[in-house]
């Protein structure tokens, strides 16, 4: 089965095989068409460990015939799923990376537009929480950095700024509702 | 059946009413939660032998609400109330309303609370006691040039400060007499502006000086104790992050004479049970363990258990819940001053659930995944579980890791294993952070003061991409990362086959060989 997968920002191709769930023991994958010798152990439906085999930094030896003094020694790292609202994560040895499956032709095409300074922008919520305060109405101009909202969440206030200078084209929040993380409270144009 | 208490209230929610609750299950006492709305899948409701409903989420309706909790004392039969630390553990009105009632509040008498739990009542017993504490003007200032006398008798650099104040609002360093006028008004404003009131007043400024705290505590029959120190000075806006006992900067002498002064404080205010005198103290450096100034400042008192006292039960070997309730019933400390021995390190790093490289923004949600470390030296107190969400309402810490190990630098590398083993999905944590403090030399060094964190993080900050260069030796491939995650995507596609169920088979081999013996 091959996925395209949005890493950080990065576009990868991987290509796992036909019997990798069933497979146990050492499977070949292919990442961006390069071979890679793993050993995937499922120990629960969020927890693997992976046994990478051939590591990319360590080269085998050249010269099959003549044993390598010094195998590369097989990386044991502990995969943990992160599924959070933000969206899907992969912590691997304590490092965090954010994935998405990825369709590989809209995502070149999204890397083409730019970062959309132009357009409006959506201000989202960051954590779930209460709207305490706003601090603008439709229509205000607003600086870039100037405040927006506030929201309050574990005794906490944090003000939210706007991303661009220009003119507030919708306040979605109102004042003593619940938001969730990722929902749009404002929209700065 | 047990004497004294039979069954404790707990006025507390988090990992300090599941503490509470651990010392009751030891000691033979039934245990009693109580919970808000949001609680009511919490740990300390689980582990508890009753619970009881208090109110909505929101604190001023449940977790404050003394009147509701006396209540329920009485509904319940418990014959104490442990009020564990924020809340109600300082309130002097509703240890009386305890009292009233006839429940054991475990915690100080309502008189000694009020003398030691005010600041400026508290300063007035310290002077009393002949505690040291920073000079300075102890009412507020008429006019900038009162202030200009009064600095030059303390010497500069002297700090203007809110009477009202707090959180750093109305304060204003002065290095030169050149400087007060200006200061003076923009103190005065800024406080009028955040506290409804100008009154400034004015104390020397402490350079660079540490948190360091004493543990005391007290019985009925007299006896008072102080259990060695805590240095607490990695802090970020005034609250504490990490906190470690012994401090590595305290020599026995330094830790006898503040011992004995808050041993003094607390015995002149009539304290009874666990209690903790804050110090600012100036001049220590490892190299220079014994300044010839003295170095330590009365800052505070708390009347009640801390956070942080894991630290200090793994270097003394006591527990001091056990003891707050032994005490409460009446019982004479079991040791004396002479058997305080102290041993080994301890230190506390207080995980809570914010985005501490984006602004510390808070992050409460859903857990979905869990990995608690273990292991020698470990201790864990926390009322966490994977699936549990953790509600907007309240304190975003989550847990509190404890390493200890023969030696500070033993601990450090204790807890920076944990540390690595201690993985959480679902919300952000500060785990990163420690990571960060626990690998700086200065801090390894022991040189650390109360601004040190705020220092560490701003000099990250300007050096933008220090964090990736410092794992760069470390980092995992990037072909490792999406192998991972392509497995993830993969088996969410794909159901997991049929298990084999090694379990079964080593039945059926049991089994055999069972017949066969």
């Amino acid at each position: 089965m091959t996925l395209w997968l949005d890493i950080g920002g990065r576009l990868r191709k991987v290509e796992l095989p036909a019997n990798h769930a069933t497979a146990s023991g050492v499977v070949t994958c292919l990442v961006d068409d390069r071979p890679l010798q793993v050993d995937a152990q499922r120990l629960t439906p969020g927890l693997l460990s992976l046994l990478l085999l051939d590591p990319p930094a360590n080269p085998t030896s050249p010269d099959p015939n003549s044993p390598n003094p010094n195998p590369p020694p097989d990386l044991q790292y502990r995969c943990i799923l992160d599924l959070s609202p933000e969206g899907d994560a992969v912590l691997v040895n304590g490092q965090r990376a954010p994935f998405a499956l990825a369709d590989p032709r809209s995502l070149r095409a999204r890397r083409g537009a730019g970062a959309g300074a132009d357009g409006p922008r959506p201000v989202k919520a960051p954590m779930p929480g209460r709207v305490v305060r706003l601090l603008v109405a439709a229509g205000d101009e607003v600086a870039a950095q100037q405040g927006l909202v506030v929201i309050e969440a574990t005794k906490m206030q944090n003000e939210l700024k706007s991303p661009k200078a220009g003119r507030v084209a919708r306040v979605a929040a109102q004042v003593g509702e619940t938001v969730q993380s990722g929902d749009i409270l404002a929209v700065v144009e | 059946m047990r004497r004294g208490i039979q069954k404790i209230l707990i006025a507390n929610r988090g990992e300090i009413a599941l503490r509470v609750i651990r010392a009751c299950r030891e000691m033979g006492i039934r245990s009693v939660a109580v919970y808000s709305d949001a609680d009511r899948a919490a740990l300390h409701v689980l582990m508890a032998d009753e619970a009881y409903r208090l109110g909505p989420a929101p604190a001023t309706e449940s977790y404050l609400r003394g009147d509701l909790i006396l209540d329920l004392a009485r509904r319940s039969g418990a014959d104490a109330i442990h009020p564990g630390y924020g809340f109600l553990s300082e309130n002097a009105d509703f240890a009386e309303a305890c009292q009233r009632a006839r429940v054991v509040f475990i915690g100080p008498p309502a008189s000694a609370m009020r003398t030691l739990g005010s600041k400026t009542r508290a300063r007035q017993a310290a002077d009393a006691a002949g505690m040291p504490r920073v000079p300075g003007s102890v009412s507020g200032l008429a006019s900038a040039a009162e202030a200009l006398q009064v600095a030059a008798a303390i010497g500069y650099p002297v700090m203007l400060k809110a009477a009202a104040g707090g959180g750093g609002k109305g304060m204003r360093a002065v290095t030169l007499p050149a400087e007060m006028e200006a200061a003076f008004q923009t103190a005065g404003s800024e406080a009028e502006r955040s506290f409804g009131s100008s009154e400034v007043y004015l104390e020397k400024l402490i350079e660079r000086p540490r948190h360091i705290e004493i543990q005391l505590i007290a019985d009925t029959h007299g006896n008072c104790l102080y259990l060695g120190e805590r240095e607490c000075s990695v802090q970020r806006r005034h609250q504490k992050v990490i906190e470690e006992a012994p401090s590595p900067v305290v020599s026995e002498a330094l830790r006898r004479r503040m011992g004995e002064a808050a041993v003094r404080l607390a015995q002149s205010a009539g304290y009874v049970n666990a209690g903790t005198v804050e110090f600012l103290v100036a001049g220590l450096e490892p190299a220079n363990p014994e300044p010839t100034s003295p170095a330590f400042y009365f800052l505070e008192m708390n009347t009640r258990l801390q956070v942080e006292h894991p630290v200090t039960e793994l270097v003394t070997g006591l527990d001091l819940v056990q003891m707050q309730i032994r005490v409460a019933e009446g019982d004479p400390l079991p040791l004396g001053q002479q058997d305080v021995q102290l041993r080994g390190h301890a230190i506390e790093c207080r995980i809570y659930a914010e985005d501490w490289q984006n602004g510390f923004l808070p992050s409460p949600g859903r857990i979905t995944r869990l990995a608690q470390p273990a292991g020698p030296g470990i201790r864990e107190d926390s009322a966490v579980y994977e699936g549990w969400v953790v509600p907007l309402e309240y304190d975003p810490m989550l847990s509190k890791l404890i390493a200890y190990a023969g030696t500070r630098e033993a601990t450090i590398a204790r807890m920076v294993r944990a540390l690595d083993e201690y993985a959480v999905g679902g919300i952000k944590t500060n785990l990163g952070l420690f990571q960060r403090i626990l690998a700086d030399p200065d801090f390894r060094a022991g040189k650390i003061h109360t601004g040190y964190l705020q220092q560490l993080l701003a000099s990250d900050a300007t050096a933008q991409s220090s964090v990736a260069q410092r794992q760069e030796p470390e980092a995992v491939p990037e072909d490792v990362l999406a192998l991972a995650a392509a497995f993830f995507v993969a088996s969410r596609e794909t159901p997991p086959p049929a298990s084999e169920a090694p379990a079964s088979r080593w039945a059926a081999a049991a089994h055999r060989e069972g017949l066969r013996a």
